[in-house]
């Protein structure tokens, strides 16, 4: 029986998971069959792309698929014509206000949701997670009256802090999971040596919080900087529009213009890929500190 | 410590750049400021209304006009949330598929009396005048009729000489040009059909086109269900795949105007709206436009398009102002300019004798129909409240299954006639 089990052992080749590992690097298709459907997923994912900056770039009339020679008489037309520099202008601020605003809104919130215990705790968790659930354009009505009678219409502080509001719930829940994340050790550590609590803060968990401000940050001011309803409804004064308002003006009723509303795009756009291509990766690192361990 | 000034800079440049708020509208010392919303801002109209503020305040100098283009896409929203939280303009312009709703809101004032007390007096266009009063309940004119819409087939001239055809005049005729015109191996169709949003409005301009029926109602019963629309929908059904592009089931108009601009369709059925778009991408010499072709009861009958216009907001400070920019709109001078620069039909009857009339062919052609008495005019209901919803929320879905084979054009007609049976017998009983 001894005899036959060492038998069988030794006819077992050492390690059976050896050869085939090997035989998977020497695979010449593995590379083909690993990027060729990414590829054609990355493809797909930039056409729209592609024929924007087609629109944006070739001459109106023209229907070649490269654009060439290239024109910039529809983005003169959108930054002068249809005043996209104010708008531009108008969205960036919004944009940053939103962002500041949030931050340290969050920030706070945030700080005291995870830290301190306070009675209707869970409820106020809850009614911050059901607000996501209310459509904007829900609250518009009862929104316009109240920024009427506060005189926020027609002003950009009114679009910040109309945006702040649908912006912050969603804000204070992720920063209170980002920190949590940071070891409360650290802050009693400093309170220890003598830091009260708002310098064992800044001194210590806010550095921490870096990514998780990146990530925050970054979803308050694309959301304000995408937001077409508000700016549209609350703002009834040229000057005070936005870029998607202003997109929305190459869309007639009657006739399009594809070359103002494609190179409008791409300035609409380009903030967002900058903002992304800056900060993407702490906000992977920040999302997934809060995602898995918050 | 680098974060916390971050933050503070932040902070404090969202709190004092976008701190700058101010109020609107009002006058000062004698001078009259009033807010003008145009309903369909953009590239191609607002220079021109720019223009005409411009004149108008040279011509007026007390009065001030704050120019706001809305999107058109979202100005029926936007009226409807200015309404509701008492925030409207001055003058504001509106076309007849949303006045109703505004009537109904009594955010409108009626203008007849100042209509009367003016040069405008008898020059206005009737047809246009009567499609504006049929939204209003009291059949008061609520808006100053500025310009007319008509739907017409545009068609590639070039295309039609070479193959030694002349343009349809009837619907049979149509179909055989449609026909005829398509090559598949090109990638060329003789028509498209208007298959996604807003196809039922243009469905039915050509079925009364084609039947000849002369009332939308006969008493509060719809006549949408007539045998002969019926028969004209079967043959725009028929067209599908045969002379049409496969994806035109989901057409709305801008994909329509883009294969038609784009070179791969003969035929298109929109409206004079779309006289820039088509010439300056074919050029004036390889299109050309006729009116809807009738049928075989040879008559001429039209269901118009909505009607643009001005109309004066009762919550406006300066009324008299609002109306005097209203009028100086659709005085001779600039109704005559703004139509020639979109192509539309001017409201002006003056307007008439410019010779730039003369040169458009299209808006020519349908001056022609709207003045020839022998044209009988079908105004949809648009002043029924449901009107939008029935006619797009329910029905589009449904001339899609009668494109695909899956819904008999009868049976179509027949559901959408009693929806707008249903929603006339509750207008009326309302008034």
């Amino acid at each position: 029986m001894t005899e036959t089990l060492v038998r069988e052992t030794v006819a077992e080749p050492p390690n059976r998971a050896a050869p085939p590992r090997r035989k998977r690097r020497e695979d010449p298709g593995r590379g083909w069959r690993l990027y060729l459907p990414l590829g054609l997923y990355l493809l797909f994912t930039l056409v729209p792309f592609y024929w924007m900056l087609v629109f944006a770039f070739r001459p109106t009339g023209s229907t070649a698929l490269v654009p060439w020679p290239i024109t910039f008489e529809h983005f003169d037309t959108v930054w002068n014509d249809l005043g996209f520099g104010l708008f531009f202008r108008n969205s960036l601020l919004i944009g940053v206000g939103t962002l500041g605003v949030v931050s340290v809104l969050a920030l706070a919130g945030g700080y005291a949701l995870a830290r301190f215990r306070f009675r209707g705790q869970r409820l106020f968790l809850l009614a911050l997670l059901c607000t996501q659930f209310i459509p904007g354009a829900m609250m518009l009505i009862p929104l316009f009256v109240i920024f009427k009678g506060a005189g926020l219409l027609n002003s950009l502080t009114g679009l910040v802090v109309a945006d702040t509001a649908f912006q912050l719930p969603l804000a204070l829940i992720l920063m209170s999971g980002f920190v949590r994340n940071v070891p409360v050790e650290l802050e009693e550590a400093a309170m220890v040596d003598g830091c009260t609590r708002l310098r064992a803060f800044f001194a210590i968990t806010l550095p921490q919080l870096r990514p998780a401000l990146v990530a925050v940050g970054s979803f308050a001011f694309i959301g304000a900087w995408n937001n077409f309803l508000f700016a549209l409804m609350f703002a009834s004064r040229q000057d005070k529009f936005t870029l998607p308002v202003g997109l929305s003006y190459a869309l007639g009723e009657f006739n399009t213009d594809f070359g103002a509303l494609a190179a409008g795009g791409v300035v609409a756009a380009v903030p967002v890929v900058l903002v992304f291509a800056v900060v993407q990766r702490f906000l992977v690192q920040g999302l997934s500190a809060g995602a898995v361990k918050g | 410590m680098r974060i916390r000034g971050a933050l503070a800079v932040a902070l404090s440049l969202g709190l004092v750049l976008t701190g700058c708020s101010d109020a609107g509208g009002g006058s000062a010392g004698g001078n009259a400021t009033i807010t003008f919303w145009d309903n369909n801002g953009g590239p191609g109209r607002t220079p021109i209304y720019e223009e005409l503020i411009k004149r108008f305040e040279q011509k007026n100098p007390e009065i001030k006009v704050e120019y706001v283009g809305v999107p058109s896409a979202s100005v029926q929203q936007k009226y409807d949330t200015a309404i509701a939280g008492g925030s409207t303009p001055d003058v504001g312009g509106v076309t007849t598929s949303y006045l109703a709703n505004m009537i109904g809101q009594g955010a409108l004032e009626p203008l007849d009396d100042r209509v009367d007390a003016g040069p405008l007096k008898g020059k206005l266009l009737p047809n246009l005048v009567e499609t504006v009063r049929q939204t209003a309940p009291d059949n008061k004119m609520y808006s100053l009729p500025s310009s007319g819409n008509l739907d017409v087939i545009w068609f590639r001239k070039d295309w039609f000489d070479e193959a030694g055809l002349t343009p349809p005049t009837t619907w049979d005729e149509l179909v055989d040009r449609a026909t005829k015109l398509t090559d598949v191996g090109k990638n060329r169709y003789g028509y498209t059909i208007r298959g996604g949003a807003g196809s039922v409005f243009q469905l039915l301009t050509e079925a009364y086109a084609y039947s000849g029926v002369e009332k939308f109602f006969d008493g509060t019963t719809s006549t949408v269900k007539d045998p002969a629309n019926a028969e004209l929908i079967r043959k725009v059904a028929e067209l599908y795949k045969k002379a049409t592009p496969e994806a035109d089931v989901n057409n709305n108009y801008t994909q329509m105007v883009a294969q038609f601009t784009g070179g791969s369709v003969a035929m298109m059925h929109h409206n004079l709206g779309s006289y820039s778009d088509v010439t300056k991408a074919l050029g004036t010499d390889k299109v050309g436009a006729i009116t809807l072709p009738v049928g075989p009861s040879g008559k001429k009958t039209v269901v118009p398009n909505p009607t643009d216009g001005f109309a004066v907001f009762k919550n406006s400070k300066n009324p008299d102002a609002a109306w005097k920019f209203a009028e100086f709109l659709v005085s001779q001078e600039s109704n005559s300019y703004w139509n020639e620069k979109v192509g539309q039909i001017p409201s002006n009857t003056d307007v008439r004798s410019e010779p730039w009339i003369e040169e458009n062919q299209p808006v020519k052609m349908a001056l022609g129909v709207l003045e020839d008495p022998a044209t009988k005019i079908v105004p949809a209901p648009v002043y029924l409240p449901e009107y939008s919803s029935i006619t797009k929320t329910d029905s589009e879905p449904a001339y899609q299954k009668v494109l695909l084979g899956q819904l008999s054009p009868q049976e179509f007609l027949t559901g959408l006639a009693d929806k707008l049976t249903t929603a006339q017998q509750e207008w009326e009983a309302r008034k």
